[in-house]
């Protein structure tokens, strides 16, 4: 690969600190063994070392956008301070080429004595432009930002929103190669972040763009690649929403392990086996399915609704009743493929399994299932009855019956959601629960494009014609 | 942009001015404006504050306590001319001395999360205490033409007077500023180190009234020179002493030279302890 095309080269990087119990021993530590080399004298250190960085080797193309996740303390802000050359790296290169403007934590670079007028010349200067050029640009900076009267007004005495308002604002003005962004989107407000994401989806086009969050919606929909950092080193290196399930997956086992359990990452889903027992799907192919006509559009990697499920677990289940003839085991929302992800997407297929066993025979079994938003509001739900009350099934103890509820998920405001699966037996008027479980599964939505209303639903056909003639 | 300098050549702490003048003159001007920034005169304070101080000096040594300076013939005005030239000297470096070993502290941001030309800042820092310097000197000269009628011709060689002092000031804002950092007691005993080394210099009383054998002993200390050739120009009308001059400029520029070495050598240790 040419030099040219690439804007940022990191070659085995590591930093170490060294932790002082007293800003004194760290003078020490920098005379001290020196002058006992020189006397023939044995040395001692003065403190204790720490890796928070280490082995780390990426390239970054002109243009490419990356996400950098990880957990904190995984060595994120570290990276991202040595590819902007505010630390030293204690070993290993980094190679930038070309003007790189950084919004790292919050607060950064801003002298909060200074008013905000002062910071966008100091800043400025800081980045090179020489103060002519800022002066006309600064009416400009003052319009992004837009926090008013503020600007004149020393930075100590902003809000969060407003400090990262300016920063975004000088940052977006230096005319960088590279943009580095360090989980600073978070504070500002709705109507702020999505004209902060217009600016990063047009910056896109031109630029480098490297972008720290904790946010995984946010890095799946931005970013083309992911790395993702735990502890110092890189895990894994690749497309964002493969490196962001993985992620997912493994956070949460170690969320898991942490409550004394072993989990084993699903990767994908078991055979069915001999599960099913006779039951079979009523409509195993898939039915004449209206898609929306934007479908391509809503999920163009910038609008697109993501859906990330968190794994049933009976032993987190807190919240059940039932007679107990029958016992729900898993519960899973699976893409169109059969596959357990850790993400869906909003607008498509996706499946629902709920697995029971039989305690005792059971007759006629009903499942159901409710997705309720997180104020406990029912958004849509479903069961088995009518598809098979004219074939009951029916199942010995020891037994697994699966269900599959296979549906459009509708595109889904951003917010938390969980899912109540049940187990009944009898008729549509007339059952007993046999399990019921609260909040079986849970997921969230991001990324929406919906703002009105509980539920998106497909449109046929959206149009405008002139009425009358 | 971080700067790299070559350290073994001696221009370099005035690379480091030349390259980032305009953020130099930014931070100092906004040191500046920014001391009286709310209150209601505003700049003017620069200029009221030394006229006052030399109102004080009038009616205390003038007035009360009547003091004569060796030789000196004269009003109720003319010791506390004599004083205040001394004084000025005192109160720039005072001012740098008692800053610089916060000054790093003060600015954990540009240590840690920008990147930034730290060794401006003692640059910054002197460029506002000049700016103050200045202004005094202006009074001094205007209260000396009001009080005496004239002004000495000599005072056109200030300029050459006093920026010989300016690298041994920049040298100390360094050399505190990076050990200030990690000697956390150095801010508290600056003031006794400034308070020491004000009283001995020849600023209250001429250098003649001090014991021959004890004089060379008060040219170490990097104020007298300065003060001396400063009231030499200013107040008696005397071409100062070159050859002293000289060695002072020498050491000066070694000095400041030895502390941007140290500086620059010791500013990577600053992110590990702030």
């Amino acid at each position: 690969m040419s030099s040219e095309l690439l804007t940022i080269a990191v070659e085995s990087l590591g930093k170490k600190y060294d932790i002082y119990t007293q800003p004194a021993d760290r003078l020490k530590q920098m005379i001290l063994p020196r002058v006992g080399r020189v006397i023939g004298k044995g040395q001692r250190a003065y403190f204790n070392e720490f890796w928070a960085l280490r082995g780390i080797t990426f390239d970054v193309r002109r243009g490419e956008t990356v996400g950098i996740i990880g957990r904190n303390g995984s060595g994120k802000s570290t990276l991202l301070q040595m590819v902007c050359s505010t630390l030293h790296p204690t070993e290993g290169t980094v190679h930038v080429h070309g003007r790189i403007a950084a919004l790292l934590e919050l607060g950064a670079g801003f002298n909060t004595e200074f008013t905000g007028k002062e910071n966008v010349y100091l800043s400025g200067l800081l980045y090179g432009i020489p103060e002519g050029e800022l002066r006309k640009r600064y009416q400009s900076i003052v319009d992004f930002a837009d926090i008013g009267e503020f600007i004149n007004q020393p930075v100590k005495t902003y809000s969060s929103g407003m400090y990262v308002r300016l920063a975004f604002a000088i940052a977006a003005h230096v005319d960088a190669d590279t943009l580095v962004i360090d989980e600073a989107l978070s504070v500002g407000d709705v109507r702020f972040t999505q004209k902060c994401m217009r600016y990063l989806r047009d910056f896109q086009k031109r630029g480098t763009l490297l972008f720290v969050s904790h946010d995984t919606g946010a890095v799946t929909s931005l970013c083309s690649r992911a790395i993702w950092l735990d502890a110092g080193r890189m895990v894994m290196d690749g497309s964002a929403r493969e490196v962001v399930e993985h992620y997912l997956a493994v956070q949460h086992a170690a969320d898991r392990a942490s409550l004394g359990e072993s989990v084993t990452v699903r990767a994908s889903v078991a055979e069915a086996g001999a599960v099913t027992n006779g039951a079979t799907m009523v409509s195993a192919t898939m039915p004449v399915d209206v898609v929306d006509p934007r479908q391509d559009v809503l999920n163009g990697a910038a609008t697109r609704n993501l859906v990330e499920v968190f794994d049933f677990d009976a032993a987190q289940i807190s919240n059940e009743f039932g007679a107990g003839t029958a016992r729900i085991v898993d519960v899973q929302l699976l893409d169109v493929d059969g596959k357990a992800h850790q993400l869906i997407t909003g607008g498509e297929v996706a499946d629902l399994v709920i697995e029971a066993e039989a305690l005792e025979v059971i007759e006629a079994p009903i499942f159901g299932f409710y997705v309720k938003d997180r104020l406990g509001q029912r958004l849509f739900g479903d069961n088995t009855y009518v598809s098979y009350c004219d074939q009951p099934v029916h199942a010995q103890p020891g037994t697994h019956l699966r269900a599959h509820f296979r549906f459009r998920m509708p595109v889904l405001p951003s917010g938390d959601y969980s899912i109540d699966v049940a187990l009944a037996t009898g008729t549509q008027e007339n059952h007993t629960q046999q399990h019921w479980i609260h909040d079986a599964l849970a997921f969230r939505a991001s990324e929406s494009t919906m703002r009105h209303g509980l539920v998106g639903i497909p449109m046929h056909a959206i149009m405008i014609e002139r009425a009358g003639a | 942009m971080i700067s790299t300098y070559r350290l073994n050549n001696p221009t370099s702490p005035y690379l480091a001015l030349y390259r980032h003048f305009a953020i130099v003159v930014q931070m100092a001007r906004r040191d500046v404006v920014g001391r009286y920034r709310g209150s209601f005169v505003g700049l003017l304070w620069s200029f009221f504050n030394p006229l006052l101080m030399l109102v004080i000096y009038t009616f205390v040594f003038g007035v009360i306590f009547k003091s004569h300076w060796a030789g000196q013939v004269g009003g109720k005005f003319e010791f506390a001319i004599i004083l205040f030239a001394g004084m000025n000297v005192n109160s720039m470096f005072s001012e740098c001395a008692n800053h610089a070993p916060t000054l790093i502290i003060e600015n954990t941001n540009f240590v840690k999360k920008v990147v930034f030309p730290l060794e401006t800042l003692a640059w910054s820092t002197l460029g506002s205490a000049l700016f103050h310097f200045l202004v005094s000197t202006l009074v001094l000269l205007l209260i000396s033409l009001l009080a005496r009628g004239s002004v000495p011709w000599t005072f056109v060689l200030f300029p050459i007077v006093i920026v010989p002092f300016l690298p041994f000031i920049a040298g100390m804002v360094w050399l505190l500023g990076s050990l200030g950092v990690f000697l956390r007691d150095l801010k508290q005993a600056m003031g006794i180190i400034t308070a020491a080394l004000m009283f001995l210099a020849p600023i209250f009383y001429p250098m003649e009234q001090i014991p021959p054998h004890y004089r060379d002993l008060l040219y170490l200390n990097p104020l007298t020179v300065i003060v001396e050739a400063s009231r030499d120009v200013l107040v008696w009308g005397r071409i100062p002493n070159w050859d002293l001059l000289g060695i002072y400029t020498l050491a000066s520029c070694l000095f400041a030279w030895f502390a941007f070495v140290w500086f620059e050598r010791t500013r990577r240790g600053f992110a590990d302890v702030l």
